[in-house]
């Protein structure tokens, strides 16, 4: 039905992810966490997403480029939907101009 | 006492309040929920599969991370470190909730913390702010609930109808996935000085990918910005 591969991925995600929701509670809930602590757990989760599309500022098509610089321009501004559909039709219209 | 297990009227109305305080958030989980699993499906796992990796783990980012650099077998440490690193917030989260909970038993609060992700961590805070430093528990389970249930229910709903949809948007839809990502780090601006070691995870990671093979300019990245966020630190 569900392969074991994926099921563990799951399985470890889902203990890893709790884990992170009760440590606070846990054990920080009667101290207060430096600042320095608390800019880099902020920090954290956009270093860790830009990181993840960072291939894509480099890429080597300026079609895609463009789209990337439109879709950036939207993301600032406008919710997920239409931000979403500004990025894939810039993406396609462009590949079809450029290539 | 609003807190007894019994389903006191008062408990019922504090629920209700928490669901229809969560009902704007909830219709933006979604769309969210639906671009996963449509991308999910692209990268061949099942509406099952992503229902019930969305159900357990409950914390976006971190899935659409593992979606996107999903391969065949998968680098398991890569996803897992990720996954922690992506939601390390939470403890951050589940620490600045806490005082705010400390007329409830633990054996409550573990369980209800499942539930707690940024959108119900800050309405949560934000009413027990209001209501002299206590969270009403009936109202954070109200505001959890709903919003729990639409993110399983709506990636799986994405993983069913995407492939139909994949069709149609091939051509740009490698676009989607970095619009999503965009619209979470922007989500998280706070302004220019908190976002610079976002800019050096970008570099970095760049950098990385165009010089080593392989999924490991992620780590790159997040651990180059992490660094400079400790460095740039104010101390105050």
């Amino acid at each position: 039905m569900i392969d074991p591969t994926i099921l563990l991925v799951i399985m470890l995600m889902a203990s890893a992810t709790y884990a992170t929701r009760i440590a606070g509670y846990l054990f920080l809930r009667n101290r207060t966490l430096s600042p320095r602590l608390t800019q880099v757990l902020e920090a954290a989760p956009g270093c860790v997403l830009i990181s993840v599309i960072a291939p894509d500022f480099i890429s080597g098509r300026p079609a895609d480029l463009i789209a990337l610089a439109i879709t950036v321009i939207a993301a600032a501004r406008l919710p997920i939907l239409p931000t979403v559909v500004i990025a894939v039709a810039s993406a396609a219209i462009l590949r079809q101009l450029l290539g | 006492m609003t807190d007894s297990a019994l389903p006191t009227a008062d408990n019922r109305a504090e629920f209700l309040r928490g669901m229809r305080v969560s009902f704007p958030v909830l219709l933006g989980f979604i769309p969210f929920g639906l671009l996963l699993g449509s991308q999910a499906a692209m990268k061949d796992f099942s509406p099952l599969d992503i229902a019930l990796m969305t159900g357990l783990n409950f914390a976006g980012g971190s899935e659409f991370l593992v979606v996107q650099l999903w391969t065949w077998p998968p680098t398991i440490p890569l996803l897992i470190g990720l996954t922690i690193l992506v939601n390390s917030r939470h403890v951050l989260m589940s620490a600045t909730l806490a005082p705010t909970m400390r007329h409830l038993p633990r054996r409550k609060v573990l369980p209800a913390l499942a539930l707690m992700c940024d959108e119900s961590w800050a309405l949560g805070l934000d009413d027990a702010r209001k209501r002299g430093g206590v969270l009403s528990f009936p109202f954070y389970l109200g505001l959890s609930t709903g919003l729990y249930l639409s993110w399983p229910t709506s990636a799986g709903i994405g993983a069913l109808v995407g492939p139909i949809l994949g069709d149609v948007t091939r051509y740009g839809f490698h676009m989607a996935f970095p619009a999503v990502f965009l619209v979470m780090i922007f989500g998280m601006w706070t302004g220019f000085r908190a976002a610079r070691p976002w800019f050096v995870s970008l570099v970095v990671g760049a950098l990385t990918y165009l010089a080593v093979p392989g999924p490991w300019y992620v780590p790159a990245g997040a651990i180059s910005g992490l660094l400079a966020a400790y460095l740039w630190a104010r101390p105050e």
